[in-house]
């Protein structure tokens, strides 16, 4: 038993299940073909390394300061128009995987090899560059490679950016986060408001000819079998508190904003011009409920 | 590495009563120490802002919900269910709520929460047993007409605060009990 | 007082041979930046930590508002972003932080690459160091769903896409990431999972390594 224990210890243990010693020696790292050279890592070298990361910090944090993280619409599945972007340091493999000749036949060769011996290059690095040399120049190959790959990511990541601008400016898009913080701005959002859920207006008049003649317009085509409205047509409910009916009867046959005109659409599909009537002042009844 | 000893070793050292000096490297650890403080400081700042902002919000003030008609009630409490819009950060809901109003012997109608400040169950008016009394299934806490607690319970039930206008009963928000 | 709690600790668990360790190892002049300015180039390392934790840091607070849900995700980011006091500071901190680890790493690597550091004996730290990089790759790719705006969906709707390009495995790698038919509500939770339990996890044991293996080994030499 451990009653017999030298006072002298440090460490005294009760009973058999000690803790064993471990000898550490803290001997620091032999660097004395550079005598003098060397410091403690604490403080001295810490608090060099550390003033780099106050810097930084600050640096950092006017960053974030001044600019606001983005945040665009909620996520749609049914938005045709968006233009997907990884996020950037994805941008060079997106550029890539765009080219013909890696997706269509070598489809092997663009999305596995490329892209696998890259990443298994790197991982096994140490043993590709296996000469004493450790610096740059006189490793031609090795260097040569990363600064190869290192310009056609550059490279391939700036064409992704310049042809998504392109697109943008073509398309006369502006990004959605970026529209977003200007409504917000301009106070036309109330950003992080809880939304409260929209309730949908109940359709009224459904025993009158004009919702037969509704069924049976093209109507129905972009604003919904219910005519509850979608990603790009408004909700015809309710319709009737924004417009009269000669308004309505007016957007029908000319068309309104990226609306086209319907009117020839309509009398192919067996309607007439009178239905269009009926049909307009049909939707002008459709107000909201009013309590 | 002998010259890497603590810093309470190297300020025993020092006669007492005499003034020390700082050594670079207390000085360098002060420094240390102070960058350190500056580097994990300033990004916690803002998260424990952040964290705990819902402390500094002020309560939101709900509103007024029209309900019963005012000739409807009597001396006997009758339960009154009514919907509130109730708005929990960036979650909308419209809960269900329940209250007794029942017109007291003063006259003025008043409506009691149907908690039971015991464990919070639901106390009902005068169940099979128990006439004239609130009563918790559960433990049995037992209240007056008033909602003064009779048993169990150690407060009486709270009050929601109460408009007539129009001819009608509106219950708005809770308070602590005022009648007893 | 604190001397004494120190000393009152050390007797029992003898604790100071685990700090000295650490603080008394010396660090040669060729690393560092107060000798030749050059030797900035050694921080990267160290400031990729630092960033790391700050990601640690306000990706812990945002989930005390954030839900991963797709009716409640991008609700409640856009109200914990304009309603929750700092709540721009500490997500901005958490997106463009994202961004710095991912450069400060590169940096790093392209560092530890030029000067050799990964030869002999120090290989399989530069494989840990390689891992690590795939994992905060993993990070962002799943962070980057999380707010649930359009932008979100996209991008990983293509990411998704390219990773079931991979022959023979590629579909079960796509439902594996998807959790379901589409990009939808089982994705998003199998994203946050990853993103806040799994990738982190392995991240910090990665890098657990990495830092005892440097001790282990020490600073490689000047060029």
């Amino acid at each position: 038993m451990a009653h017999d224990h030298n006072n002298n210890e440090k460490v005294v243990y009760i009973g058999d299940s000690r803790v064993r010693k471990v000898q550490r020696t803290n001997i620091p790292q032999d660097y004395s073909a550079y005598p003098g050279k060397t410091e403690a890592f604490i403080p001295n070298f810490l608090l060099k390394e550390w003033m780099v990361g106050a810097v930084v910090l600050v640096g950092f944090m006017v960053l974030v300061m001044s600019h606001p993280s983005p945040l665009g619409y909620p996520a749609d599945p049914t938005n045709t128009s968006f233009i997907p972007m990884p996020d950037w340091y994805f941008l060079f493999l997106y550029q890539f995987l765009k080219y013909g000749y890696v997706t269509q036949s070598l489809v092997m060769f663009g999305a596995v090899l490329v892209p696998g011996v890259a990443f298994g290059g790197l991982l096994l690095a140490p043993w590709l560059d296996r000469g004493k040399d450790r610096r740059w120049y006189k490793r031609p190959v090795a260097s040569g490679i990363m600064l190869l790959t290192l310009v056609s990511m550059i490279y391939l990541t700036y064409i992704a950016w310049t042809h998504y601008e392109h697109e943008l400016e073509k398309r006369g898009i502006e990004p959605e986060h970026i529209e977003r913080a200007r409504l917000i701005k301009e106070g036309q959002i109330n950003a992080g408001a809880t939304m409260v859920p929209e309730e949908k207006v109940p359709l009224v008049a459904t025993d009158e000819e004009g919702y037969e003649i509704l069924n049976n317009s093209t109507c129905l085509t972009c604003h919904g079998t219910e005519i509850e409205g979608s990603s790009f047509a408004p909700s015809l409910r309710g319709i009737g508190d924004k417009y009269t009916a000669d308004e309505i009867h007016d957007i029908i046959v000319n068309g309104i904003r990226t609306m086209p005109a319907q009117l020839d659409d309509n009398l192919n599909k067996g309607l007439t011009e009178d239905d269009l009537r009926v049909l307009a002042e049909w939707l002008a009844k459709q107000k909201a409920p009013t309590e | 590495m002998s010259e890497h000893t603590t810093n309470h070793h190297s300020a025993e050292e020092h006669p007492k009563g005499k003034k020390r000096e700082m050594s670079r490297r207390q000085f360098l650890n002060y420094t240390l120490g102070g960058t350190g403080g500056f580097l994990i400081g300033i990004p916690l700042v803002w998260n424990l802002r952040f964290a705990i902002d819902p402390l500094l919000q002020p309560s939101a003030s709900s509103n007024y919900v029209k309900t019963v008609e005012e000739s409807t009630i009597t001396s006997t409490p009758t339960s009154v269910k009514f919907t509130i819009s109730q708005v929990d950060g960036w979650y909308y809901s419209e809960p269900k709520m329940e209250a007794w109003v029942a017109r007291g012997a003063d006259g003025q109608i008043y409506a009691l929460s149907p908690t039971c400040k015991h464990l919070g169950c639901t106390v009902n008016w005068a169940p099979e047993g128990h006439s004239n009394e609130f009563f918790c299934p559960c433990h049995g806490a037992r209240y007056t007409v008033d909602g003064k607690e009779l048993a169990v319970a150690s407060a009486p039930l709270d009050e929601y605060d109460v408009q007539v206008k129009d001819g009608y009963v509106y219950i708005g928000p809770l308070k602590a009990n005022s009648r007893v | 007082m604190m001397n004494k709690l120190y000393n009152w600790i050390d007797e029992r668990l003898d604790i100071t041979p685990l700090w000295r360790d650490v603080a008394d190892h010396e660090v040669p002049e060729h690393v560092n930046p107060a000798h030749h300015f050059s030797a900035f180039v050694y921080c990267f390392g160290g400031l990729t930590f630092f960033l790391v934790m700050i990601q640690v840091l306000s990706g812990v607070f945002l989930t005390m508002y954030y839900v991963p849900d797709i009716i409640n995700a991008y609700t409640s980011v856009d109200y914990l972003q304009y309603k929750v006091q700092f709540g721009d500071i500490v997500r901005g901190m958490h997106h463009w932080g994202a961004s710095l680890v991912i450069v400060m790493m590169f940096l790093h690597t392209l560092r530890v690459f030029f000067t050799g550091a990964y030869k002999a004996p120090r290989e399989m730290n530069w494989v840990v160091g390689v891992l690590i990089f795939a994992v905060i790759l993993g990070l962002g790719f799943t962070g980057y769903l999380l707010p649930w705006d359009n932008k979100a969906l996209f991008a990983t709707k293509v990411g998704i896409e390219i990773a079931s390009s991979v022959p023979f495995i590629g579909d079960l790698i796509k439902e594996f990431l998807q959790g379901g038919d589409i990009v939808g509500a089982q994705t998003l939770t199998r994203f946050f999972a990853l993103h806040v339990f799994i990738l982190p996890a392995a991240l910090l044991g990665l890098l657990a390594v990495h830092f005892i293996m440097i001790r282990r080994q020490g600073i490689s030499g000047p060029l």
